[in-house]
């Protein structure tokens, strides 16, 4: 008995491999999209941070002090003084069509009102409609600023006679000692690559899924495929979705080792636990596939339906905006999107090097996503037998 | 020859090319409502999405993101500068604990996104006149968690220093107007544009925007093209009797359809939803539906060039949904365009979808006219003729093929 289910699976996923090796889709899906964006996301994000954006100046005053300043910017890491206008509209029109991201504008008299402690005024100007790129010139132009004036201070109170000791208390009598955990430097990709890596690899083994079955349905095959696995479901599912497991998983190792060791993103923890995520996380999408084309047994609609879903997944894994700040529904309408966990385990292992108890309930999830496909059991043999679906 | 029969011949030609688009538009028509697929593609995303993702990003920024605060040094100073803390829209003391390794437990359970720890020698230091320091820890997970923390912190801490600074200043005999040139001897405006609010959806609506109605016209367009490629339906288009001139009246009559359609939608999703939603608006709207007409058409022959070499009706979304992600990225909108290296650069100028975001972003949100996004809008029409070239020649292959493939199936 066991060996013949054993066997029947062998020939399902046998059946399958020759099915992979007839069209070009399944190599597309499964091997060139994953390095396509691999390549894509890797060479994009390599910067980690955006340096040496573009701003621009309005310098009315001309002076040694006004350029001095100017210096400053350019010196900064984020920011490069690309265009100097003459004046607030020129700039500003600049802004607008999106070639700079912030202007400083400095008025006539600068360096007489400074020197003559009339305090003048300097606007900053950003850009947030941009808002990654508007919110690091703020904070790079803001840093300036603060530089600026502490160095105009130490200059006043040296004059004063202030004793050295005693003027960095004065300048700056708080300072924030500030401590990112796990992303030391605000790394972009880190943020960003961990999730959206695997969400197109969820996207994948979605399509894939749902492909693998439905075009059986699709093509009146449903029951040579059956009666291939000695007519049991269970057999035929398995055996067929087994080579994309596999395929997956691989990609998705290779994915965690492109991210933890190639491009040496934070990993505090031992890398098996990022490689028994991604496990879970491609046996419950795989699941999730089993489930809608269950449920749906025809290929375009199926289709239809795991592309919403497998969208929303980069939102609902609540990396850009946190689930908690959602709609209350939406936190609730999260657990169902295995991404969410796995999100979460990410974060616990990897950025944060908890211990894995943190995380048992998040492996819990993943893994109870693979109850689904019993749910259509009886439905999906019995659309294979009769494959009385349409096929449109 | 005689001359009025030239015209009227003229004239005829003329009537049977109008009569011919419009029963190819009818006939496409017809066919998109009757695809149960193309309608979900076409109508029903184009509705649901704007809602549901403005729905979800509703709340632009984080409010109150829960924090723990450790305070060491527990004496009224350090109690007023938690208070202060608490008191910005972006964090809420939501606990106070005697050790970091309890903070770290909160942290841990994700019940706090943040630490705020206050030395021991805080009052101490505050008073003999030294610099002191606080820390913060910061939730790496989310940004905007780390931007919460950041801001409140910052603001506070500046705050509370201006305070200590006069003191001091005071203490060192400098006073009144003295002390406040010390204190302030530049001061920097921050100006916060088009996006004042510093908002999520602000930010990232308007492009998810265009890229609705980039992605659907793309996957409904290939989605009908798959399908009369399995039914073998493209020679259908073309009576036999018109040969070169046809493949320009398919193309025409289906684009019009298209047109027609995503004119209506566009008008839903650029100009309702983002009143709605409270969206960024400032643009002028002759000018968006100026820079709207070369997207859609631009759009539209990419995705008529593209959809030609689907095979199958299901085949376009399964191979190309990621893309949605990819050009996201590309727009420029998160990671900035002057940041994107050369070869992507070039890579993005293949999708129309990079300028319209780009475009509809500066008109929109930052008030630009049409002339300083002409860019973009040339651009825009460039690939409209580049595309519309690109079809008429896919078309006419594919046409060909599909005729021949007819003739040997009679055979």
């Amino acid at each position: 008995m066991r060996y013949q289910l054993f066997k029947a699976i062998i020939d399902s996923s046998t059946r399958e491999l020759k099915r992979m090796m007839s069209r070009p889709i399944y190599f597309i899906t499964t091997i060139l999209v994953m390095t396509f964006c691999f390549v894509f996301f890797l060479t994009f994000f390599d910067e980690g941070q955006p340096n040496k954006m573009p701003i621009g100046i309005v310098d009315l005053d001309q002076s040694s002090l006004s350029r001095q300043l100017v210096r400053n910017i350019d010196a900064t890491q984020q920011v490069s003084v690309i265009t100097k206008f003459s004046s607030h509209k020129e700039a500003r029109e600049e802004m607008q069509r999106g070639n700079i991201y912030g202007f400083v504008e400095i008025k006539q008299n600068f360096a007489k009102d400074a020197l003559t402690s009339h305090r003048p005024a300097i606007e900053l100007y950003v850009n947030d409609a941009y808002l990654i790129a508007g919110s690091l010139v703020g904070k790079d132009l803001m840093y300036m600023s603060a530089l600026s004036t502490g160095a105009m201070q130490r200059q006043i109170l040296r004059a004063k006679g202030i004793e050295e000791s005693r003027i960095m208390g004065i300048i700056q009598p708080i300072a924030i000692d500030t401590h990112l955990i796990g992303n030391q430097h605000a790394n972009y990709g880190v943020y960003l690559l961990n999730v959206l890596l695997p969400g197109v690899l969820q996207l994948m083994i979605l399509m894939m899924t749902i492909f693998a079955i439905g075009i059986e349905f699709k093509e009146r095959t449903s029951a040579r495929w059956l009666e291939n696995a000695n007519n049991s479901i269970f057999a035929a599912v398995t055996g067929k979705l087994l080579p994309y497991t596999l395929l997956f998983f691989i990609m998705g190792m290779i994915s965690n080792l492109l991210l933890y060791h190639y491009m040496q993103y934070p990993l505090h923890s031992n890398i098996g636990w990022m490689f028994l995520n991604t496990f879970l996380f491609v046996v419950s999408y795989q699941a999730i596939g089993i489930l809608i084309i269950g449920l749906m047994p025809v290929l375009r609609d199926g289709v239809t339906i795991v592309a919403f879903y497998g969208l929303l997944g980069f939102t609902f894994a609540g990396f850009t905006f946190p689930i908690e700040q959602m709609p209350a529904m939406s936190r609730i309408f999260s657990y169902i999107f295995p991404i969410r966990h796995y999100f979460n385990i990410y974060v616990n292992q990897a950025l944060n090097g908890l211990d894995a108890r943190n995380s048992i309930l998040s492996y819990v999830a993943l893994l109870s996503f693979c109850i689904l496909p019993f749910f259509v059991y009886h439905r999906l043999k019995s659309a294979a037998i009769k494959q009385n679906f349409p096929i449109k | 020859m005689n001359s009025s029969k030239y015209f009227s011949e003229k004239n005829d030609k003329w009537t049977s090319i109008v009569k011919d688009i419009f029963a190819i538009l009818r006939n496409e028509f017809k066919t998109v409502f009757r695809d149960r697929g193309v309608v979900i593609v076409f109508i029903i995303a184009s509705i649901v999405y704007p809602l549901l993702y403005c729905g979800l990003y509703m709340n632009e920024t984080l409010v109150n993101v829960p924090i723990a605060v450790v305070d060491a040094s527990n004496t009224s100073q350090s109690r007023d500068l938690i208070r202060k803390m608490n008191a910005t829209p972006d964090v809420e003391v939501a606990a106070k604990y005697g050790s970091m390794r309890d903070a770290k437990t909160a942290f841990e359970s994700k019940e706090v996104h943040g630490i705020f720890y206050i030395p021991e020698d805080f009052d101490k230091n505050l008073v003999s006149g030294q610099q002191v320091n606080v820390s913060i820890y910061c939730d790496m997970s989310s940004f905007l968690y780390y931007r919460a923390m950041m801001q409140a912190s910052n603001y506070v801490v500046l705050d509370k220093g201006k305070e200590v600074q006069v003191q001091r200043l005071n203490a060192q005999g400098i006073t009144g107007e003295n002390a406040e040139i010390i204190s302030e001897p530049l001061t920097f405006e921050n100006n916060v544009l088009y996006n004042a609010g510093m908002g999520f959806a602000s930010f990232l609506m308007p492009a998810i925007l265009i890229l609705i109605i980039h992605q659907t016209l793309f996957f409904g367009i290939g989605m009908l093209a798959g399908t009369s490629r399995e039914e073998n339906r493209f020679h259908q288009l073309v009576s036999s009797s018109i040969h070169n001139g046809g493949t320009f009246r398919v193309i025409v009559g289906k684009s019009l359809c298209y047109l027609l359609m995503y004119v209506i939608f566009s008008f839903y999703i650029l100009a309702v939803i983002p009143n709605i939603f409270n969206l960024p608006h400032i643009g002028n709207p002759l000018d968006i539906a100026k820079l709207m007409i070369p997207f859609l058409l631009a759009t539209i022959f990419f995705s008529m060039t593209v959809s030609v070499f689907i095979p199958n009706r299901e085949t376009g979304m399964i191979i190309f949904l990621f893309f949605s992600l990819i050009i996201l990225f590309l727009s420029g909108i998160s990671w900035p365009q002057s940041n994107i290296n050369g070869f992507w650069k070039t890579f993005s100028w293949v999708f129309p979808a990079i300028h319209g975001i780009q475009g509809y972003i500066k008109i929109n949100s930052m008030g630009a006219t049409i002339r300083q996004v002409s860019y973009e809008y040339v651009s825009l029409w460039i690939q409209t003729i580049i595309y519309l070239l690109t079809a008429t020649w896919a078309y006419r292959w594919q046409i060909k093929k599909s005729s021949n493939k007819q003739k040997l199936d009679q055979e």
